[in-house]
């Protein structure tokens, strides 16, 4: 009777018999408000009473244990399990166990199947080389713009507030949105190509998006734009959380502003520049949202799962298992970085 | 306790099992397809009891989603899909239900599109309706550029000769725009000479593929094409090419039938029409294809599903259909009586006529269009050549490793 689930009735009836189960548990409770509070709670004193106070947090945390394993675990357990194996369904039941063979796929020069050069293996190297060359790029220029940001935001300057929220907004909107924006500027008829072609630089409106001289360039000023505002308010904590006294230490001994950068400030913050620096390692990697929506001229690696993956809509006989396969490959890249994120934060730094 | 039994009696009286079915349907439109479904499926849910709750939906949850729901179990009773034959391991055989000698006879060169590669018989789904694609014109263009169209019968060569001055008479842009994806890219590679198959295997390259591989690599090369085409697009994502002609950007654009009743709406301020597909020495290859709605075998109301496709199916129903939504009907007997596309403007009604020529055509002089069009993985194919000809106009490869690489790829891709 799952249609009784919506019907208002059932959900009265349900609070009335919880309600009586209660008040017959708490028979022996003295006092008015205890009283109720144990008809309201028994299931808790029920549970205190057969396991002891000691596993009781355990229960509280079940059921965010329970949601989380659906929601992490389970999507993990199902990918190994996509990646040893062959076929188009996502049903395990029609999907056959092969072993390596998608690593193979993915890997070697010649396609197992077919005996004929293998393409997949090209189109994943191209997506690594490309994303490679994407996070290269992409991070240092944007950990440098948020750490000198933080620094000119963290001093005494009029509408600090105000130029806080401004570089903070873009991380707000969503990735589409961003997507959106910078396509009505960057399209053939867009803002960019008619302003220059007003100025006369340019004859010609240029695909800014899909020029495959510019679609890097303009894929990593869009991402650092949209993502540069979280960093900036990390490293802006980071760099209040540096002690007032250092630098008045420093002005009483007539240290140059240079010297207090490099020798203050820069040794004191770098735990958090670490943690700033590999988080956006690992995040660009994972571009995906902006670089889609924006239709980009090059294939990320997320992209590449996405596509072979057959979410695209075009579904072939191995593209979920080399997609899966791909995918872990690049998770134990994203392993070995988060573990030298551990490594390197452990180091203490001395004042 | 008696009494709390009463009560309990009471709340929890539930309404008992219903003898009517209820039908979810999933469904997608161009223009008013599912809108026009709803309105003919009135009568049937007063002659039969049952109801059918229409779900619209955009193309893309059909295109991706729906696989999924189906594997995992989470499918609806019907669906309205484009994918004929690579869904066909989930669709309910009508045959028990309908009468076959009705359906071999007014349906028989669609049925086919639906079944499996061998030895298959089922019955599966009612074609909405045939498309066939073909290229729309700009009009308005052509006569302010002062260049005569190309007569019937021409080949692709002279309207790329045509478009080339009405270039650059204007200053356009570029001349051609095709959407991104093989299935338009068919159509000119068959007037080509491209066989695309040998005895139902298919094989992509050969020497009338390779022509105009080169051909379409240099209409971009020269500027006939438009750079936000397919160029713009990378990997195997399909990109329609409708705005392009909208906002004209080109004078012509490849496209297809289902496109008439959106252009009929949505073009206000020039001159259009359709032309009759280009020919080559290979024939004058167009692709025929459309959308059907099936039932699937997971569905808990087999009857009821297989009556509505049935009652959608029948003579008047059809013809009602293709006229509300101005579409090309896959029955035979009304494609031989014509149909009355009554209040339809000029330009819809020509075309219609023109479109359905096409598919004439296609049928005498390059069959193998047939065939690709019922070939069960064809999908994988619609992407992976714009894939590699993409990467050899922006020369990423080299033309020959280009169509290398689309022999390897599909050979990959639909091994078993």
């Amino acid at each position: 009777m799952p249609e009784n689930f919506l019907n208002l009735n059932y959900w009265y009836f349900i609070t009335f018999i919880y309600l009586f189960v209660g008040f017959l548990l708490s028979r022996g409770v003295i006092g008015s408000v205890t009283r109720v509070m144990s008809i309201i709670g028994w299931p808790i004193e029920l549970a205190q009473r057969l396991s002891g106070t000691k596993s009781l947090p355990y229960l509280f945390l079940f059921p965010n244990i329970l949601i989380f394993g659906l929601f992490t675990f389970l999507p993990l357990f199902m990918n190994f399990g996509f990646s040893v194996t062959d076929g188009e369904s996502i049903n395990f039941s029609s999907r056959d166990y092969s072993g390596s063979d998608n690593l193979s796929r993915i890997i070697l020069e010649k396609q197992i199947d077919t005996g004929l050069e293998n393409m997949e293996d090209d189109k994943f190297k191209a997506a690594i080389a490309d994303t490679f060359v994407f996070v290269l790029f992409q991070v240092p220029i944007m950990i440098v713009i948020a750490l000198i940001t933080a620094i000119i935001l963290n001093r005494e300057i009029i509408g600090r507030a105000f130029w806080r929220a401004v570089y903070f907004y873009p991380v707000m909107l969503s990735p589409v949105v961003v997507a959106f924006l910078w396509t009505l500027i960057l399209k053939r008829q867009g803002l960019l190509s008619q302003m220059l072609m007003g100025w006369n630089w340019i004859d010609e409106p240029i695909q800014w998006l899909t020029d495959p001289s510019w679609t890097m360039f303009w894929s990593v000023l869009i991402y650092t734009w949209a993502n540069l505002g979280f960093y900036m308010l990390i490293l802006l904590a980071g760099l209040q959380s540096i002690p007032r006294d250092l630098y008045e230490a420093a002005e009483m001994d007539g240290t140059s502003d240079q010297r207090v950068f490099w020798r203050i400030t820069l040794p004191l913050l770098m735990p958090i520049l670490l943690v700033v620096t590999v988080l956006s390692l690992i995040k660009a990697f994972q571009a995906f949202e902006e670089l889609f929506a924006l239709q980009v001229g090059w294939i990320s690696l997320v992209s590449y799962i996405f596509e072979t993956a057959g979410l695209r809509g075009q579904k072939t006989t191995f593209g979920l298992g080399i997609a899966a396969m791909a995918s872990l490959l690049v998770a134990s890249l994203l392993i070995l970085l988060s573990l030298l994120q551990f490594y390197l934060t452990r180091r203490q730094v001395k004042l | 306790m008696k009494k709390i039994f009463a009560i309990f009696l009471l709340i929890t009286s539930t309404s008992f099992a219903v003898i009517s079915a209820e039908l979810k349907f999933v469904c997608y439109q161009d223009i008013n397809e599912c809108d026009t479904i709803a309105e003919l499926a009135k009568s049937w849910e007063s002659s039969t009891g049952h109801t059918l709750n229409i779900e619209t939906v955009g193309y893309e949850v059909i295109r991706e989603q729906l696989e999924n729901q189906l594997e995992s179990g989470a499918a609806p009773d019907l669906a309205r899909v484009t994918n004929l034959g690579g869904l066909n391991k989930f669709y309910l055989d009508l045959k028990p239900y309908v009468d076959s000698s009705y359906w071999e006879t007014n349906y028989g060169a669609t049925l086919p599109w639906y079944r499996k590669p061998s030895g298959d018989d089922g019955i599966y789904g009612w074609q909405t309706q045939l498309t066939v694609t073909g290229p729309y014109v700009n009009v308005t263009m052509f006569e302010d550029a002062g260049v005569d169209m190309p007569e019937e019968g021409a080949t692709w060569d002279d309207w790329a000769d045509a478009l080339r001055e009405v270039k650059s008479e204007l200053g356009l842009t570029a001349g051609l725009a095709l959407d991104r994806t093989a299935h338009r890219w068919a159509g000119p590679a068959f007037s080509y000479g491209a066989k695309f198959h040998e005895n139902g295997v298919p094989i992509l390259v050969d020497e009338g593929f390779r022509k105009f591989s080169e051909v379409f690599v240099g209409w971009h090369e020269e500027g006939l094409m438009p750079a936000e085409g397919w160029p713009a697009g990378a990997g195997t994502s399909y990109k329609n090419a409708a705005p392009l002609f909208l906002d004209g950007t080109v004078a012509m654009h490849m496209s297809g039938s289902w496109m008439l009743g959106n252009y009929d709406t949505n073009i206000t301020d020039f001159e259009w029409k359709v032309v009759p597909i280009p020919c080559g020495p290979g024939g004058c290859g167009a692709m025929p294809g459309g959308s059907g709605i099936v039932a699937f075998n997971s569905t808990a109301n087999p009857e009821a599903a297989a009556s509505f496709i049935n009652f959608m199916a029948q003579t008047e129903n059809a013809e009602k259909f293709a006229a509300s939504t101005s579409n090309i009907t896959a029955h035979q007997g009304l494609q031989k009586s014509g149909i009355d596309y009554a209040g339809v403007s000029p330009n819809v009604a020509q075309g219609l006529a023109i479109f359905a020529a096409n598919a004439g055509k296609a049928a005498d002089t390059t069959p193998q269009a047939y065939w690709f069009q019922g070939y069960n993985k064809n999908f994988a194919i619609y992407g992976i050549v714009p894939d590699y000809i993409t990467k050899a106009i922006t020369g990423e490869m080299s033309l020959e490793e280009a169509l290398a690489a689309i022999d390897a790829d599909v050979a990959a891709k639909i091994a078993e």
